[in-house]
């Protein structure tokens, strides 16, 4: 059996822990270290999404690893067309991070490299996870170094915003860990061993379903747990309050990764597991998904108006995104799961960019308050330029990645409304898509252009550094390359929604 | 095989085989000490006595051998928990002629009473009389008033001994009263026969009842269940650092050993049968299970001193021990006393590398462990790791027995009950507390910075002891099938 998959793990693993016995005089080469690894790991997915190792159904690795008479739980590894992207944007997002931090120094450099490093190994888990134990403990794990990084690193009310995040994502997850308690009970026999790998999981609730052991209304309400674990993650309105402070406080490569990755967790989740196991319990469960998506959706928008901090803005207009990702999920059609997935890519790479701009702002300028801030553009040209990349490519514009997220979603939405006879619920997606062009624009305008500001120091702003410069010009260069050439995603997430379509 | 050649060569007293060798050490010590007037001499005779103990408990346990002889009954469940006792013993005998806290004008003495105790605690898991039980928790209580005594100059240690002695003989009484009523009314003090008679009643007797009740709270002294668990913080806190691992350990999981053998047995067959008096001790359990747990995380947070810290938290653990009683199932006995074993390296640990640098001359507070990492990077990654295990982050072993018995409360394969589901939540969500105090220590280690900056050089025992619960703190988390099947046949004994 081939070992690709695992040594994605593997890599980061043992970068993690290198670094964070790097202290004293070898500190600074931690960073070194996390970059080579990172590297690695890099070439590795993209080795693997360009098909180099073959097949991704013969790379898949399952050994029976924990079994006694009430379980079994599996090290089992699979990759396919949905996890494909989401390994690469991890890998990528990783290193770019890496490379982005080395303008700054801070104290204890190894233990936020170390940090970096296990996140990883954990986002990759998540993504790889064929088995719900696996799944389970891959999830935490990229939970606790979040925590840390925020709570050690992050802005002057870091404890308070590291708690928050810790509560509300630990919490859901552990709702969710009931949810996986009561699915494995449920898909086998009485006095069978559980076993949690995905697929058996998946056939027992099948079968369970077919002999009517299980019913319609038990299977939604397992449903309704591990949705609710997946979406505070993503996070979803009325659950997201945590999502802006931590974003606030968090270190920018902090935001970075959480917003990039760690929030396609939930999503991913919702696809893999709540929508790819218990399709029925999601049709019931439809139109709640959507009024959960469209609720996410405008309320993110509105929020980014009314915000004062460039990150806080970001933050929310994450939420109002992953809404639309939620938007697409619900649908449950072909076009709507495509290009949901697709948006998750897409703001993937403009989020990143959004992150690193808009912290940069902080480090640069010395306040992310939009009202403090004005004409920037003068001083700052090169910067100026990325954020309105950014900008302009999480407002959806033709021809940069992120209109291919959103645009195809909100066509999904209008067959399914039109489907059902409910077509003035386009209204919403209308909304949406005018309040974020304006809350863009108008944040663009006040922060960028006009008669520079006297209200803050300007003197010692200055523009982007090398490494931050060659980080956003290859995030720049991907979102305009998948913007022009969606279907190099494209292709493989039709892959999976074709198999997907067919347990639907 | 090896269990064979025993059997031959001592015919019955297998059956008591590891406690004759305790006892030799016990009988034997203060001689020893008298006359080669080597504390190390003393020590390495107890090392080598009890790892004999450890290995033929080990012995006995893999090959699942059933016998009994003069009351004692060795079972799978017995051998199961000799297993823990006698790791917690060795880990704490390993440590103990290195620290400075240990009295060395008593070795001879130390060493007899933590024998002694340990004698107790094998003696009440082979028994299955409440009296022979009760002579055992006395024989286990009795020896360890004296441990925690022995830090004479302290006077922490005399007020904590002088508190743990009222107590234990407040929880004596109540015990034997509870004994004697249930006694009253059943005609018979073995379990067996308590539990026929309680699974046949149709009613609830009040006596009954009470002596039950009474008992409960007894026992649950030991456990320092809530609300019986005022003794613990400042008994761990005074008496010396392999003391506290040997009670918060060892004796604690002595006093859930009772709750298994006792109470479990007692109403297991009620339950089955679906009386009213088995179903409310059942909720009664659960209750005290979920307050346990909660009050003992929740005072936690408060806590300044690293070791009243421990204390509390082992309270808490105790809390999430008590889950199995209130669920009753095999699977969460198996999954019970999987967390037990995994409480002793993860906890036991915890409490090694404190006492390890006390002897290294840091202070108890949680702010004397600031910028402890560049001080010790090794240790205190031990210390993250115990920690992380006790909170219950994966792949460590507190994660994995956790997720076992929080399983168990949701279900069983084929069937998700919902009775116990809440309790899995309570449980869950109190581990998420717990990690906000863990994660204290941990950022004291590693981010804040200290006054001092001097290397710290600890005895090499420690190191050795340490390393151990390190080993095992990751090999049960990664692959908990070395031990889980020992437990899940133990549990198959209940």
């Amino acid at each position: 059996m081939s070992m690709i998959l695992s040594s994605l793990i593997i890599v980061p693993l043992v970068g993690a822990i290198l670094a964070l016995f790097m202290g004293g005089s070898r500190e600074k080469l931690s960073k070194y270290v996390a970059i080579g690894f990172s590297a690695a790991t890099l070439v590795l997915a993209v080795l693997l999404l360009i098909g180099v190792f073959g097949d991704f159904e013969d790379l898949g690795e399952g050994y029976e690893w924990i079994k006694n008479s009430s379980f079994i739980m599996n090290y089992a590894l699979e990759v396919d067309g949905l996890s494909i992207l989401m390994v690469f944007l991890t890998a990528l997002l990783v290193l770019l991070v890496n490379v982005f931090s080395l303008d700054e120094h801070r104290e204890n450099n190894n233990y936020f490299y170390a940090l970096i490093m296990a996140m990883e190994v954990g986002l990759m888990g998540v993504y790889l996870a064929a088995d719900y134990f696996l799944f389970y403990i891959m999830w935490e794990v990229t939970l606790i170094p979040m925590y840390f990084m925020i709570s050690w690193y992050g802005g002057p009310r870091r404890h308070y915003s590291a708690i928050k995040f810790f509560i509300y994502t630990h919490v859901a997850s552990l709702v969710m860990l009931i949810g996986i308690f009561v699915m494995g009970y449920l898909s086998v026999e009485p006095g069978e061993a559980v076993n949690f790998s995905f697929e058996a999981v998946k056939e027992g609730l099948a079968v369970g379903l077919l002999t009517g052991v299980i019913s319609e209304g038990t299977i939604s309400l397992v449903f309704a747990l591990l949705f609710f674990g997946f979406m505070v993650k993503m996070p979803s309105v009325p659950f997201h309050t945590w999502l802006p402070d931590a974003h606030t406080e968090a270190p920018t490569e902090g935001s970075v990764l959480l917003a990039g990755v760690m929030l396609k967790m939930g999503s991913y989740g919702i696809i893999r597991i709540c929508i790819e196991a218990m399709p029925t319990a999601a049709q019931y469960w439809q139109w709640v998904i959507i009024a959960i998506a469209l609720v996410s959706i405008i309320y993110g928008a509105y929020g980014c108006i009314a915000q004062t901090d460039l990150k806080k803005m970001v933050a929310f207009s994450s939420i109002s995104h992953m809404g639309m990702v939620m938007l697409g999920i619900g649908c449950l059609s072909d076009a709507g799961i495509t290009f949901a997935v697709f948006q998750m890519f897409a703001h993937g790479l403009i989020t990143a960019m959004l992150f690193m701009v808009c912290g940069m702002t902080g480090h640069k300028v010395g306040t992310r308050e939009i009202p403090l801030l004005g004409g920037l553009a003068g001083r700052m040209p090169i910067y100026a330029t990325f954020m309105m990349i950014a900008f302009m490519a999480s407002l959806g514009l033709p021809g940069l990645v992120g209109f291919w997220g959103e645009f195809p979603v909100i066509m999904a939405f209008y067959e399914f409304i039109k489907s059902e006879e409910v077509i003035w619920m386009i209204v919403f997606c209308m909304l949406s898509l005018m309040l974020t062009a304006g809350y863009y624009l108008w944040a663009m305008q006040r922060t960028l252009f006009g008669p520079e500001t006297k209200k803050i120091d300007l003197s010692k702003a200055h523009d982007v550094g090398h490494f931050e410069f060659a980080v956003l010009l290859v995030l720049s260069i991907l979102v305009a390359f998948f913007g022009v050439w969606p279907d190099g995603a494209l292709q493989f997430i039709d892959q999976y929604v074709d198999f997907l379509m067919g347990v639907i | 095989m090896l269990s064979d050649f025993m059997i031959d060569t001592f015919g019955d007293l297998t059956a008591l085989l590891t406690m004759i060798i305790l006892a030799i050490g016990a009988l034997s010590f203060p001689a020893v000490q008298m006359f080669v007037k080597k504390h190390t001499v003393t020590w390495a005779y107890a090392l080598i006595l009890v790892v004999l103990a450890l290995v033929v408990d080990a012995i006995l346990m893999v090959d699942g051998i059933e016998m009994e002889y003069l009351g004692v009954r060795l079972s799978p469940y017995s051998t199961f928990m000799g297993l823990l006792f006698l790791t917690v013993l060795s880990l704490v005998v390993l440590v103990s002629n290195a620290s400075i806290e240990t009295t060395r004008n008593h070795s001879g003495a130390y060493y007899s009473l933590l024998f002694g105790a340990s004698i107790g605690m094998l003696f009440v898991t082979s028994s299955y009389d409440l009296l022979t039980i009760f002579v055992g928790v006395e024989l286990t209580s009795i020896s360890s008033y004296a441990l925690v005594a022995l830090k004479r100059k302290d006077g922490r240690a005399s007020e904590a001994a002088v508190k743990y002695a009222i107590i234990g003989g407040m929880s004596t009484a109540l015990t034997l009263y509870g004994i004697s009523m249930v006694y009253g009314v059943t005609g018979s003090t073995t379990i067996a026969d308590i539990a026929a008679y309680v699974a046949a009643l149709d009613d609830t007797p009040w006596i009954l009842a009470i002596g039950v009740l009474c008992m409960l709270a007894g026992y649950g002294f030991k456990i320092a269940a809530v609300p019986f668990h005022m003794w613990a913080p400042d008994v761990y806190e005074g008496a010396s650092t392999p003391v506290s691992i040997f009670l918060a350990t060892a004796s604690k999981k002595m006093g859930l050993g009772v709750f298994i053998q006792v109470f479990l047995f007692m109403f297991v067959g009620a339950v089955t049968a679906g009386t009213i008096f088995g179903e409310t001790f059942q909720y009664i359990f659960a209750i005290v299970a979920a307050i346990t747990m909660t009050v003992g995380n929740v005072v936690a947070i408060a806590q300044p001193n690293i070791k009243r810290m421990l204390a509390y938290s082992s309270i808490a653990q105790a809390g999430y021990i008590l889950i199995m009683m209130a669920v009753m199932t095999p699977n969460a006995e198996a999954a019970g006393l999987f967390h037990m074993f995994t409480h002793v390296f993860m906890k036991g640990g915890a409490f090694l590398i404190v006492g390890a640098l006390i002897c290294a001359g840091v202070g108890e507070k949680i702010s004397d462990y600031k910028g402890l990492a560049k001080r010790t990077p090794v240790l205190a990654f031990a210390m993250m790791l115990f920690l992380f295990s006790l909170a219950g982050i994966p792949p460590l072993a507190g994660f994995t027995s956790k997720f076992f018995l929080f399983a168990s409360a949701v279900g069983t394969p084929g069937e998700a009950s919902g009775e116990w589901v809440w309790l899995a939540f309570v449980a869950i969500l109190n581990s998420a507390i717990s990690l906000y105090y863990y994660a204290r220590v941990v950022k004291a280690m590693y981010i804040e910075k200290g006054e001092c900056t001097e290397k710290i050089k600890v005895p090499a025992m420690f190191m050795v002891a340490i390393a151990i619960c390190v080993v095992f703190v990751i090999v049960l988390g990664v692959y908990p099938d070395l031990i889980f099947g020992f437990a899940e046949a133990a549990a198959g004994m209940i």
